[in-house]
């Protein structure tokens, strides 16, 4: 018997068995068949199981039931249970559908699991492992995996990418209402294999297919990359294949049609969602860039990751959030224990009193920092936290509130968290978090243009997602092993951690200047790189969870808020570290709605001042960005600006006909609606402000030829230029002269009054004294100031800056 | 001695352990000036068990203002002494 040494590429249910697909090292891909009969278990009063059974009786053909024992995670402890076995894997879902809606007072287990995760826990395998597989006349006798998703640096097969995508901009074509006149190359399909490229004409609908057909099967592709493919390229290259009658074999596996899941609108964390059609193939890959959940931050690489450590197909792992991931994994740790997987969850929130609740519900440790420009910063973060913390403290659903052994006292919170065993996400989450860490340490011994480093960050990336969601599943109602007491076990743990390590900062003798759940903004003259070592060290040592150095900051800021300038807010500062490298939360250029031009402006001036060194550096750098600012806003007056620059992005939050007061995306809704465009809740609208009582466009049907409406932008432009200089106590009065004018009271734009000066005033003639005004509001020049100039500076000037108006979120 | 009602200092002692999650979520530099206002509290005690005030916590707080105000008093009069117009307030 010979044996076939190839990577696991595709498994899903087909015919009696299921349909497995390899790679081999050449690049040639197999279809096997394997046979599998998986099983849901269900537990009850003995008459009605026996009622259940006698019903299935009937299907002896298909089921084969016997009583048996399994796990219970909550009672850890055997149960009794049914288990019902069918034959033909692909049967399964029907019948348990049939099944639970006949007899829905019993109780479901391992019932809802995605077949080809079964199958690969039940083989020991994963997507894309190597493996081993002896087959006969194509069907499979043994297939064993040669390595394990806890390898690093794994080999994967050759792939055959293709990739689809339209000519023109990055638009979704679904919403294009461009009349069918237009005859420019705008819209042709593109499509590039074998670094060659093809392109066919939209309106050649017979020439589109035969020519895609063509392509497929001469290259025979094992992944199509499109953008834009799921709702539209697919569904409308399938749509000219019935009607021209042309067989088009998108899938590799030819007894299979094309899986396709409508669009849908959903509630998360006080938003609404919008989930795009999705379009997925059998023996070859399918994955949108457009539809794909993150996939910007970690690409194939990361995707690839994901399927291999969680189990599920490629295809799903491109398509689902990162939670549904982790979740996955949780079911393989369970599978591989015995432990019963429950389908719903019956797990109800056991009874607190106010107080405890009181005690309890709370999130993460957050401080306000003092709004201020700083120098000599550190910043410590805490390496993964919240999943550190449930596996060094074992928090698990199951190992929660512990009744069974003594225990250990979760701080705060008065219950105890069991220690004789090991709980289930603890054990799933160990091994990613080591596996994490040894991608760091590589990452960091690799030179910076060694090809692995770009994969394994990419890698590593991944696993931030998958261990970020780990921490909201734990809570989620509906998650399979979420469980509320767990998720505020982890929290109170989190915030003694961050305390005990203000601590030890404040024992070593630094200022802190700010704490953020997982991180610590420290201060000390003279602090060098030996005394943060030894606080790591002793921090890591007494809460045994790693931290690491993220960076000495050669200026730091913490912006005040938008509504309160007497206020700063936790999370929006900027500062430069020591390499050079710009670190940037809450301002315009972190926000998803803001144009790329005036991103890109913000980042520019931010790279201007990452060049400064301190706090004179930075004002110094001053003039420098305000001439930036004044060159950008020249050309953004003189129309200069590509439209594509000036795309602003907003979250439609409702159905477009619900709106009372005519926000941006509703207008845009209301556009597209108009032109018979279909548009749903929790969509994207991506627009241009325009001049006129339209006031915005839909960016899908703009009109070359159309102006831009300057003054909208000039306002977008001049608050993100306000947040970059809002630390040296630039108001806005102030910048609209600088921008505007040709000077300011201090001198040219740009210079900025003595330290502790206000900005908006000229010194009084003959009293110096102002000059080390540290309130800087001077009212008259009575003796009062020279008493307060002898008072000690503090290291940092509070910022009272007025902004005129408010400025909201729309 | 048993007592029904826990006696003043008791009491004081209660209300500032109950502040010690609040205290200890303070910068070092804040949780001084906590712990300033806290001992001033404590000068007034006697006059805090005379009041037998149903929330003792409001007392306290009123202590400290009584202390904080006495203070501001005192700048005053030294601003005033060193601007060369001495007014007598005592």
């Amino acid at each position: 018997m010979p044996t076939l040494f190839a990577w696991l590429f595709d498994a899903y249910p087909s015919g009696n068995g299921m349909s497995v697909w390899l790679i081999d090292r050449e690049g040639q891909s197999h279809e096997l068949r394997d046979t599998f009969s998986p099983s849901f278990y269900v537990q009850g009063p003995s008459d009605r199981l026996r009622d259940l059974s006698a019903s299935l009786a009937r299907r002896r053909a298909l089921v084969k039931l016997r009583m048996t024992e399994r796990i219970d995670l909550f009672l850890d402890r055997q149960i009794e249970v049914l288990e019902v076995r069918v034959r033909v894997p692909g049967r399964l879902p029907r019948l348990f559908q049939q099944t639970s809606r006949a007899f829905p007072d019993l109780t479901y287990y391992d019932a809802d699991i995605p077949l080809p995760q079964r199958y690969v826990l039940e083989r020991g395998l994963f997507p894309l492992a190597y493996c081993a597989v002896d087959e006969v006349q194509g069907s499979i006798q043994r297939i064993e995996a040669l390595d394990t998703p806890w390898d690093v640096d794994y080999e994967l097969p050759p792939l055959r990418v293709m990739t689809l995508r339209l000519d023109g901009d990055l638009q979704d074509p679904s919403r294009s209402i461009a009349p069918d006149s237009d005859r420019s190359s705008r819209g042709d399909l593109l499509v590039e294999i074998d670094q060659r490229r093809y392109r066919f004409p939209r309106h050649r609908g017979r020439q589109l297919v035969v020519g895609v057909r063509h392509l497929l099967e001469r290259f025979d592709p094992d992944v199509l990359i499109s953008a834009y493919g799921d709702n539209y390229i697919l569904p409308r290259l399938l749509r000219l294949s019935r009607h021209y009658g042309i067989r088009l074999p998108l899938n590799r596996d030819r007894k299979q049609a094309v899986q396709h899941k409508g669009a849908h609108s959903y509630f998360s964390y006080g938003r609404i969602m919008f989930r795009n059609e999705q379009h997925t193939l059998f023996g070859r890959w399918h994955i949108d860039r457009q539809n794909a959940f993150l996939t910007n931050y970690y690409g194939l690489d990361g995707i690839l990751e994901i399927a291999r450590v969680s189990g599920l197909p490629v295809q799903t792992v491109a398509r689902v959030s990162t939670g549904t991931g982790i979740s996955a994994m949780q079911v393989a740790t369970a599978q591989r224990r015995g432990v019963l997987v429950p389908w719903q969850k019956r797990q109800p929130e056991s009874l607190k009193t106010g107080l405890d609740l009181f005690a309890a519900d709370k999130g993460g440790l957050v401080y306000t920092p003092i709004a201020g420009l700083y120098e000599g910063v550190a910043e410590l973060d805490f390496t993964a936290m919240y999943p550190s913390i449930m596996v060094h403290y074992n928090v698990s659903p199951e190992t929660v509130e512990a009744q069974c052994c003594e225990g250990e006292e979760v701080p705060e919170l008065g219950t105890s968290i069991c220690r004789h065993r090991i709980g289930l996400v603890p054990e799933t989450l160990a091994p990613l978090l080591e596996k994490r860490n040894r991608y760091k340490t590589m990452i960091r011994e690799l030179p910076s243009d060694d090809p692995k480093r770009q994969r394994f960050e990419r890698r590593y990336s991944a696993h931030k997602w998958l261990l970020v969601t780990c921490f909201g599943y734990l809570g989620y109602k509906n998650a399979r092993f979420g469980r509320i007491e767990a998720h505020e076990a982890v929290n109170a743990y989190g915030r003694e951690v961050l305390l005990q390590a203000k601590e030890l900062v404040e024992d070593a003798g630094f200022r802190v200047l700010h704490l953020y759940v997982d991180g610590l903004w420290i201060q000390r003259a003279g602090a060098g790189q030996a005394d943060y070592d030894r606080l790591l060290n002793q921090i890591q040592t007494q809460t045994g969870l790693r931290v690491a150095l993220e960076g000495v900051y050669s200026w730091l800021a913490f912006l005040p808020s938008r509504t309160e300038p007497r206020v700063a807010v936790a999370n929006r500062y900027f500062g430069a570290y020591e390499d050079g490298s710009v670190k940037v939360r809450g301002i315009e250029a972190r926000r998803h709605d803001t144009p790329p031009f005036i991103k890109n402006t913000q980042l520019e001036m931010l790279a201007l001042l990452s060049q400064a060194r301190g706090i004179d550096g930075f004002r110094a750098a001053v003039p420098t960005v305000v001439a930036h600012a004044q060159e950008k806003l020249r050309a953004l007056r003189a129309g200069e600006i590509p439209i594509k620059d000036l795309v602003v992005t907003h979250r439609l939050s409702r159905e477009p006909m619900e709106y009372r007061v005519r926000t941006p995306a509703a207008r845009v809704a209301l556009q597209l609606t108009a032109a018979g465009v279909e548009i749903n809740p929790g969509e994207m609208m991506r627009f241009v402000y325009v001049p006129g009582p339209e006031k915005v466009r839909a960016w899908e049907d703009y009109p070359s030829d159309r102006p831009y409406d300057v003054e909208a932008y000039v306002e977008l432009l001049t608050r993100a230029v306000e947040s970059v200089l809002a630390p040296v106590g630039v108001d806005r009065s102030t910048l609209d002269l600088w921008l505007l004018g040709q000077c300011g009271y201090w001198g040219p734009p740009g210079v900025l009054p003595p330290p502790g000066a206000d900005i908006r005033f000229p010194l009084l003639e003959g009293s110096g004294a102002h000059a080390h005004n540290q309130v800087g509001r001077t009212v008259s020049g009575s003796a009062h100031e020279d008493l307060l100039s002898d008072l000690p500076t503090p290291e940092a000037v509070p910022l009272a800056i007025d902004y005129k108006t408010p400025i909201g979120v729309e | 001695m048993g007592r029904t009602l826990p006696s003043i200092t008791q009491a004081f002692l209660q209300e500032q352990a109950s502040l010690a999650r609040f205290r200890r979520a303070l910068r070092r530099e804040d949780q001084r000036a906590l712990d300033d206002l806290l001992a001033s509290a404590r000068h007034h005690l006697a006059a805090s068990a005379y009041a037998s005030h149903l929330l003792p916590f409001e007392v306290m707080l009123l202590a400290m203002l009584v202390e904080e105000h006495k203070r501001v008093l005192r700048l005053q009069s030294e601003l005033d002494i060193l601007r060369g117009h001495p007014v007598l307030r005592e």
